[in-house]
């Protein structure tokens, strides 16, 4: 009888949220003022940025990624934490099984290719589609392979440690030079450059190199934590 | 100029990060450099809400982008009490477990990196003035409390925490929801411009909005019947934590709605719906918690009981009623850590956290159990405590707008809260302590800490006073909506031109 109560709620709930989003028509324009027209022009004629997403990402609503960078840090941070216990000691893993020779010597040769792409999306975060954010997962899924391939394969905890902290100090430090230098936290005090160029978008390509690292580092510690966890 | 808004999200920031850094230098520095940080911006804070109560509010932009397009924060006499309140709660937090963990540091260094991150969040959710930015420092704020609650990594916290987890997932998948919705009619996300064109929004879409609005910070604030999570996360995370969650994170997730029904949208009958969910907290917080034998659980019902009582204040929409609510608040936010505080060192060696195991522990642990005795009083409203004017402000706002019915349930809580809170401290004195029940002597700096909240909450007892102008100075700014989107907007386009 509760269930039966329950399924008749969420299906009167159901049938309003229907109603309601069926009638969005998406792809319709409902508003006329909205800011969208204002970042499309601003983005390649103010910022020379040729990636408008880049540019609302980094340059107008920069201050939201620096929070989801500080995010990613908090659940790195957290998952260090609780498993901080069950860790084993150095060199030990829970993944244990011998790899093929195939992907042991496939996954030398591939490295270094996966770690240049994940350099070129985020060096090339305002010009392409991609950025820091994609850029440092793919660096990760590097280390990854590394990890699954060979057992004794260990990343210094510290160098990581290091790696990420001096990223997100990076991303503040910027901000607050926008303070002393403009007048706005985050605001661009650097060259704009040409569009379309490697050197353009003032700060946007700085940025999105220190998510990169940020997160590049910040996934491979997941990954090696987990890796690492006792069961 | 003393500083900017923006300070109280940025240092922390760095702070955060520089922590990991400090640890390789020197290990007391993880202990001591969010304390610095937090008295600094306690300052800061402090000072910026005197400036701005004589020259109104600071509108700070970022990016260098005025209102509509880029993000910025408002440090309005509302959110600067606020803030105010939220880093004083944290530095008194961070005075309480200054040795916390010190037999482990790294442990002890991710505690204070995501207490430091539960409070950045909180004030960021305060402080900002765009819709989507407040969602991340949601996130920032769940997460860290997903991650302090599963803190002592056992069974049970794990359990706690992985609900808190869902629940909070859900919320942020309505929140999100809402601000599609928003964004897909209005095209904007700034909260000033948003609150200038809400009535452009079609009605369906907009009480939908408000709806997911309601449920996700509902997840946050406690509301019945979103509150499932509390009670294990607040039994199971560490003392200082329950406390940091119920004067802190709680009290973000009161402001965030109390930001949306009353600036953003004006939807008819919001203010009925606020009392009736409100009352219905209240009621079956306060049954629930009578039932309770884990003294934690307790509180944490208690708790979630306030909040209903703060929804109520809010609801019935005057400004006696809004005073009565920034009242209540400010009374719960120093009396609730108080009772956390004192009472995590009250059952600080046994496992079970019974309130049984608090018998006659007067005699044992005097200052401690004579700080929870306190709180105890000020919390169910009894003069000459702060509780006690807290309460009657609610009680002559209810009559002034004749809502009878809202006099009479305070009422009736009341005598509930005082039979469940007056059991334990008639346990404390007057019972015989327990055999296998070791008391365990609270450190100086908890000890101070805790008579600090106690001396505050005598104080406004004796002097409310001292607070009433800053609270009336509050509720004014909170319902003047005209002079937010004028203050917000405008900021704006003398930069433009």
């Amino acid at each position: 009888m509760k269930k039966i109560l329950v399924l008749l709620l969420l299906a009167v709930f159901g049938i309003y949220l229907a109603d309601v989003l069926f009638s969005l028509e998406f792809g319709k324009q409902f508003f006329t003022d909205g800011v969208k027209d204002f970042y499309l022009t601003k983005g390649p004629l103010d910022l020379k940025v040729s990636n408008t997403i880049t540019a609302i990402i980094v340059n107008f609503r920069g201050f939201d990624t620096l929070g989801e960078v500080t995010v990613l840090f908090l659940a790195t941070t957290a998952m260090g934490g609780i498993l901080y216990k069950k860790r084993h000691k150095v060199g030990a893993r829970s993944v244990l099984f011998p790899s093929s020779q195939i992907v042991m010597a496939g996954s030398k040769i591939l490295f270094p290719a996966i770690i240049l792409l994940g350099i070129y999306v985020f060096v090339h975060g305002h010009l392409t589609p991609g950025g820091g954010f994609q850029g440092g997962t793919i660096i990760a899924t590097g280390f990854l392979l590394m990890l699954l391939a060979y057992q004794d394969y260990t990343v210094s905890h510290k160098v990581l440690t290091i790696v990420e902290s001096l990223a997100g100090i990076t991303f503040v430090v910027i901000g607050l030079m926008g303070l002393i230098k403009g007048s706005t936290f985050l605001e661009n005090f650097m060259p704009v450059g040409t569009l379309n160029n490697l050197f353009s978008g003032g700060l946007i390509p700085i940025i999105y190199i220190v998510v990169g690292f940020k997160v590049g580092a910040e996934l491979t510690g997941l990954i090696y934590t987990a890796l690492h966890e006792k069961d | 100029m003393v500083g900017s808004p923006i300070l109280f999200v940025a240092v922390p920031l760095l702070a955060a990060f520089l922590i990991p850094l400090f640890g390789f230098i020197w290990k007391e520095l993880v202990r001591i450099v969010p304390g610095i940080v937090l008295l600094y911006l306690l300052i800061l804070s402090v000072s910026l809400y005197i400036q701005v109560l004589q020259d109104g509010t600071i509108v700070e932009q970022i990016g260098g982008w005025a209102p509509p397009w880029g993000i910025n924060l408002v440090f309005s006499p509302f959110t600067g009490l606020l803030t105010t309140l939220m880093l004083f709660l944290a530095f008194i937090i961070w005075l309480y477990s200054y040795r916390f963990k010190n037999v482990d540091f790294e442990p002890s260094k991710k505690y204070f990196i995501l207490l430091l991150m539960l409070v950045t969040g909180s004030i960021g959710i305060v402080l900002t003035g765009d819709i989507f930015n407040q969602f991340v420092f949601i996130e920032i704020m769940s997460i860290s409390g997903y991650a302090l609650t599963a803190f002592y990594t056992g069974r049970d916290s794990a359990e706690a925490s992985f609900k808190y987890l869902i629940m909070g997932s859900l919320s942020s998948m309505f929140l999100l929801l809402a601000i599609i919705l928003i964004y897909s009619q209005l095209g904007t996300l700034n909260m000033a411009d948003i609150a200038s064109k809400a009535h452009l929004m079609k009605p369906e879409f907009r009480v939908l909005a408000l709806v997911f609005f309601i449920v996700g910070m509902g997840i946050e604030a406690e509301i019945f019947p979103l509150n499932g999570w509390a009670p294990d996360a607040y039994s199971q995370a560490p003392g200082p934590i329950g406390a940091a969650f119920s004067g802190i994170v709680v009290k973000a997730g009161i402001y965030s709605i109390i930001r949306v029904t009353f600036t953003l949208f004006d939807v008819e009958g919001t203010m009925q719906f606020l009392v009736l969910m409100g009352m219905i907290t209240l009621v079956v917080a306060e049954m629930a918690a009578i039932k309770q034998d884990k003294i934690k659980r307790m509180l944490a019902y208690s708790s979630i009981g306030q909040m209903g009582l703060v929804l109520v204040a809010f609801g019935i929409g005057t400004e006696e009623g809004v005073f009565a609510a920034l009242f209540l608040m400010v009374n719960h936010a120093l009396v609730k850590p108080l009772l956390f505080l004192s009472a995590s060192y009250l059952v600080f060696n046994s496992t079970e956290k019974s309130i049984r195991e608090l018998n006659g522990l007067g005699k044992y642990l005097p200052l401690t159990s004579f700080l929870f005795a306190l709180g105890a009083i000020a919390i169910v409203g009894m003069p000459p405590l702060s509780g006690f004017w807290a309460k009657w402000s609610m009680l002559t706002a209810a009559a002034n707008s004749n809502m009878i019915l809202i006099i009479g349930l305070v009422l009736l809580v009341s005598v509930v809260e005082i039979v469940y809170y007056f059991r334990v401290v008639n346990r404390i004195y007057f019972f015989k302590k327990e055999e296998d029940v070791e008391p365990k002597k609270p450190t100086i700096n908890a000890m101070v800490s805790m008579i600090v909240l106690g001396i505050l909450i005598v104080t406004i007892g004796f002097y409310p006073d001292l607070i009433t102008s800053y609270l009336h100075e509050a509720s004014e700014s909170l319902l003047d909506k005209g002079k937010y989107i004028q203050d917000v907007l405008s900021a704006g386009q003398s930069i433009i031109q």
